[in-house]
């Protein structure tokens, strides 16, 4: 039985040393598995038969030959698994090496396309008015004279109407292209769910009968109304100066200077300094800036407190007094959104806009 | 308006810098739009607001320049030594029309013709007037320094040495100044001859050559009147006439400004030696427009404005600008100068208050806001719609709303009645591939390969002559409105992908799928109307194809050209709805697949409809995967492959079921006369 019992000793001594040899010549996954089956196999690993032949020992041998053989077992296993580990670390790493990606190799083109760049100021200056409490209302572009024109304290033969030359359409009514987006100010404040509050801005097409290389018989302005209790011009000037800034940023200060509308007063004038020359007037060669006629400022929106003439036309079409004068007052403002594109990205001809030519579109980020 | 600053000087002795005042009257609404320099003589030109008629001259902008300094504002010269018989029994005035003359007078003058002195003439040289004749020159002296226009006749060449003024006549005729011969319609304001013959001059507008100062001419008649604004302006716009006179008429001149101005005249004559005034100023009044008083409370100054503006300030600048103020802070009655027509009610002395108090001293603030800002659902949806179109590689464009009527007919047209150019004298209605060839012909130029055009845009509907949207009582408080389909057009795309595009824009409306079965339903295209067949009525919601064949020679597109048409309005205008949830789907769906034989001319929307008629409830959706011509079929007949999709909620289907619905679906095709290749 000793004998038996040093036998399998001197077995497991060997199964040892052969197993410590032949791991070390292991170079892939399937010598791996060919090296578990050997020593680990259920019917004819090397350790299997040796456990199988614990039998034959007596109670207290085969009780400690039995440990020491589990615990050649488990060293084996551990290492096996181990070398597992070794082995995907090292596959996975050749792979890499193989596997060289040109990182620089163009994608398969997609072509995306592009809004308008109108429409991408247009939806910029939505989203600035959004984010300050305001309501985007778009009124028609088709209009009769009352809208464009004698609500907004333009009557018949108003000397103001000759700086707004306008396309009638042909047939009865007296149906007209609006000039410009105040228009919608009317049709809001007429169905205003909630007078006298107001809140808007009125993105949208306007026409007048001129056509060179500042002036589109299209064109695109957006209108602005705010009406309530205690409006005053500092909220003017707060809300222009805010919406500048935010469009262009604050680096650029913002001038107001009075003028004249019919359908507010006062009437204020906002300027931007020139985003070219930086306001200096010329530019850095010393010759003069053409895009603010070297005044260093940019003419961007015309503005003003509303006429309480206006409320009062649309109180008298309404037929009850919604927006009292004496009681609410209001600002409005309007833009030309091609102007803005015109000065932020340099183009001399406003024509461009409408010719649909992509060498043009696709200049622009989207 | 050109300003020389040495005559700005003689009446407000400013002593800043040129660009110093520059800046300064353009802070108070004088915008300066140049500074020029003449030699020692600097010049402003001045761009006036149409409303600032007073401030169109030198004494009008001293007066402004005054209030900015707190300067006193010097007096004009005046006196002039009288001889001779009275000017009034040696000239008649009669002012027949009233309503036209608000107040006439008249000066005579015994003169030397002759030529100015250089420095009248040079001053007139700055503000961009030739010299004519020392006569001439002082009545546009005076225009220039006063703002007051006048006329000059040779009282010798007026008939009966009388002026009447009255209306015209139509088809009288009048020889300008300028050599023309007008012919006149009825109710332009003339000043006639005794009797009312002949008619001498265009009341406001211009003098006429026969009674034109001349060499010889001995006396003169001065006449400065003021005229109706609207009146004025009516007539020279019916003459197409446009005067530095009918100009400050129209903007309403000073009624009272026709005296001083003529005895201005009578001292600048006897000044430079042209000759003497007979005594005494003629002047006769016709209707006037009554004295305004406008009530004024500081407070409400202070309320507009967004500052507290002293009352003594308010007061001071008020009057230094001419206007008179009576009473107290809480409330005021001011009048305002003769020359100040714009001024008629509280909001415009804020006006002046305001711009003399300074812009730029008032706090900039953000109204307070009581309300959220968002865009309405409509809005967001044609946001995503575009957003999804450009996403897939279309370039939106934006086209004129105007058209050469050809691109409209025949439907009806709706047309401009004044419109810039043929090419642009109808509005687009249909947009017929218009807009979206022309994109397309300029991509074209751009790029070998075509390219996708999207458009948004405002539409007439078709053949409408006054559109309207909405329900008719909204449209009636609305007004006539345009409504705004979108269009999309696709360039040289794919037959079976063309059709993509829109649906895809459809799905991003997120319409709420009212027959259950998604979205994408809403966008399939209607069958199109087989040659000859009568038009059918478009559906108001969903797709329009057209096959832009004639575009396509009128542009020059190579490949084909497709026109889709989305009705954006009802896209966005359908009720959103919030989205539910439905659980997964917990057993697998079984996909068969038919290969159709059909004729060119079947719609695949009539073999989807077909499918969906006869499939059973376990359908869940019909796709078209392939759309075949070409080799082993036949010329005329096209192969399409349709794909069926089936699940139940509740089990895994069993291949006897799903064969069962595709029997089914084979045995609707086949009676429909397809042929089913395969099955």
């Amino acid at each position: 039985l000793a004998d038996k019992s040093r036998e399998l000793r001197e077995t497991a001594r060997a199964v040892r040393a052969e197993f410590d040899t032949l791991v070390r010549e292991v170079k892939d996954s399937a010598a791996l598995q060919a090296l578990k089956d050997r020593f680990l196999g259920r019917k004819s690993g090397a350790l299997s038969s040796l456990l199988k032949s614990l039998g034959q020992l007596g109670a207290d041998e085969r009780r400690e030959l039995g440990q020491e053989l589990n615990a050649l077992k488990n060293e084996i296993e551990a290492q096996l698994a181990d070398w597992q580990t070794r082995l995907e670390a090292r596959q996975r790493k050749d792979a890499l090496a193989r596997e060289r990606l040109d990182t620089s190799l163009p994608g398969r083109r997609q072509y995306v396309g592009r809004r308008h760049p109108l429409t991408v100021v247009r939806q910029e200056l939505e989203d600035i008015f959004v984010a300050m409490g305001y309501e985007v209302y778009d009124g028609p572009e088709v209009e009769d004279d009352y809208f464009n024109f004698e609500a907004l304290n333009m009557p018949p033969d108003h000397p103001a109407r000759d700086m707004q030359d306008t396309f009638y359409l042909e047939g009865p009514g007296g149906l007209l292209l609006r000039t410009h987006t105040s228009s919608a100010q009317i049709h809001y404040m007429l169905e205003n769910a909630h007078p006298p509050e107001v809140r808007i801005i009125c993105p949208g097409k306007v026409y007048r009968r001129d056509s060179d290389v500042t002036h589109s018989p299209m064109f695109q302005q957006v209108e602005g109304l705010v009406v309530g209790k205690g409006i005053s011009v500092s909220h003017l000037k707060g809300t222009i100066e805010a919406f500048l800034h935010a469009l262009f940023g604050e680096a650029y200060p913002v001038r107001f200077r009075p003028s004249y509308f019919p359908y507010t007063e006062p009437s204020v004038e906002a300027d931007l300094g020139c985003i070219v020359c930086e306001g200096k007037g010329r530019l850095a060669d010393d010759s003069p800036c053409r895009i603010c006629k070297s005044t260093g400022w940019l003419e961007i929106l015309g503005s003003g407190m509303v006429n309480p003439a206006v409320f009062e036309a649309v109180n008298a079409r309404l037929g009850r007094v919604a927006y009292d004068p004496e009681a609410v007052s209001g600002f409005a403002f309007g833009l030309g959104i091609e102007r803005v594109a015109m000065v932020r990205h340099g183009i001399d001809d406003i024509r461009l806009f409408y010719e649909n030519d992509l060498r043009f579109l696709e200049q622009f980020p989207s | 308006v050109k300003l020389p600053l040495s005559w700005l000087r003689e009446y407000a002795p400013f002593t800043v810098e040129p660009k110093r005042l520059a800046d300064d009257l353009t802070s108070v609404g004088l915008a300066v739009d140049g500074i020029e320099t003449h030699g020692a003589q600097t010049v402003l030109e001045l761009d006036v607001t149409t409303n600032r008629v007073d401030c169109m001259n030198v004494y009008g902008v001293a007066r402004e320049v005054a209030a900015i300094y707190g300067l006193a504002l010097r007096p004009l010269e005046t006196a002039a030594s009288e001889r001779g018989a009275p000017a009034g029994d040696a000239l008649e005035v009669k002012v027949e029309a009233p309503e036209l003359c608000g107040r006439f007078s008249a000066r005579l003058l015994d003169v030397k013709i002759g030529p100015s002195p250089a420095w009248l003439r040079e001053r007139l040289e700055l503000v961009g007037i030739r010299s004519i004749n020392n006569v001439v020159d002082l009545t546009n002296y005076v225009m220039v320094e006063m703002g007051q226009p006048s006329h000059a006749f040779d009282l010798a060449r007026v008939p009966g040495a009388s002026l009447v003024v009255r209306w015209s006549r139509e088809g009288e005729t009048v020889e300008t100044l300028d050599g023309q011969t007008r012919t006149l319609p009825a109710h332009v304001g003339v000043i006639a001859g005794k009797g009312g013959e002949p008619a001498l001059a265009l009341a406001g507008i211009m003098g006429g050559a026969s009674s034109e100062i001349q060499e010889d001419t001995r006396t003169v008649a001065l006449e400065a009147a003021w005229w109706d604004p609207l009146s004025t302006r009516r007539a020279a716009r019916a003459l197409g006439m446009h005067t530095e006179a009918s100009h400050r008429f129209e903007r309403g001149a000073d009624v009272a400004a026709g005296r001083p101005s003529l005895d201005r005249l009578a001292h600048l004559a006897e000044k430079i030696g042209a000759g003497s005034a007979r005594p005494g100023v003629i002047e006769v009044r016709g209707r006037e427009r009554p004295a305004r008083s406008i009530r004024l409370r500081s407070a409400r100054v202070d309320a507009l404005v967004g500052a507290p503006v002293p009352w003594a300030q308010q007061q001071r600048t008020l009057e230094a600008l001419g206007f008179a103020v009576a009473g107290t802070t809480a409330e005021a009655e001011v009048r305002p100068p003769t020359w100040r027509l714009d001024v008629a009610r509280e909001a415009d002395l804020v006006e002046e208050v305001g711009r003399h108090f300074g812009l730029d001293k008032i706090p900039s603030a953000l109204p307070p806001s009581g309300r959220v800002g968002v865009l309405r659902p409509s809005q967001r949806r044609e946001r995503r719609i575009r957003e999804v179109l450009t996403g897939i590689g279309m370039t939106e464009v934006i086209n004129y709303a105007f058209v050469p009527a050809a691109d409209v007919a025949p439907a009806p047209a709706v047309r401009l009645a004044n419109p810039l150019t043929s090419e642009q004298d109808t509005l687009r209605n249909v947009d017929r591939g218009a807009g979206a060839g022309r994109g397309a012909a300029h991509q074209r130029a751009a790029r070998p390969q075509g390219r996708r055009a999207l458009r948004a845009g405002a539409r007439l509907p078709a053949g409408s002559r006054a559109p309207a949207r909405g329900a008719p009582a909204r449209a009636a408080a609305r007004g006539p409105v345009v409504s705004p389909p979108l269009v999309a057009a696709a360039a040289a795309v794919r037959p079976l992908r063309r059709e993509g595009h829109p649906r895809a824009a459809v799905r991003a409306a997120g319409r709420p799928a009212a027959d259950g079965r998604g979205a994408g339903a809403a966008a399939r295209v209607p069958a199109p109307r087989p040659r000859g067949a009568p038009r059918q009525r478009r559906p108001r919601r969903g797709l329009r194809r057209r096959a832009a064949s004639r575009g396509r020679g009128a542009y020059e597109l190579k490949g084909e050209a497709v026109v889709l048409e989305l009705d954006l309005e009802s896209l966005l205008e359908a009720p959103a709805g919030i989205a539910r949830f439905r659980s997964l789907d917990r057993f697998p769906a079984v996909e068969r697949d038919l290969s159709i034989l059909c004729d060119e001319s079947t719609p695949a929307a009539e073999i989807d409809a077909r499918v969906r008629k006869v499939a059973g409830e376990r359908l869940r959706s019909v796709s078209l995967v392939d759309r075949y011509t070409g080799n082993q079929v036949p010329a005329g007949k096209v192969s399409l492959t349709v794909s069926l999709r089936y699940q139940d909620r509740e089990r895994t289907l069993t291949s006897e079921e799903v064969q069962a619905s595709v029997d089914a679906v084979v045995r609707e095709l086949r009676a429909a006369g397809l042929e089913i290749r395969g099955e």
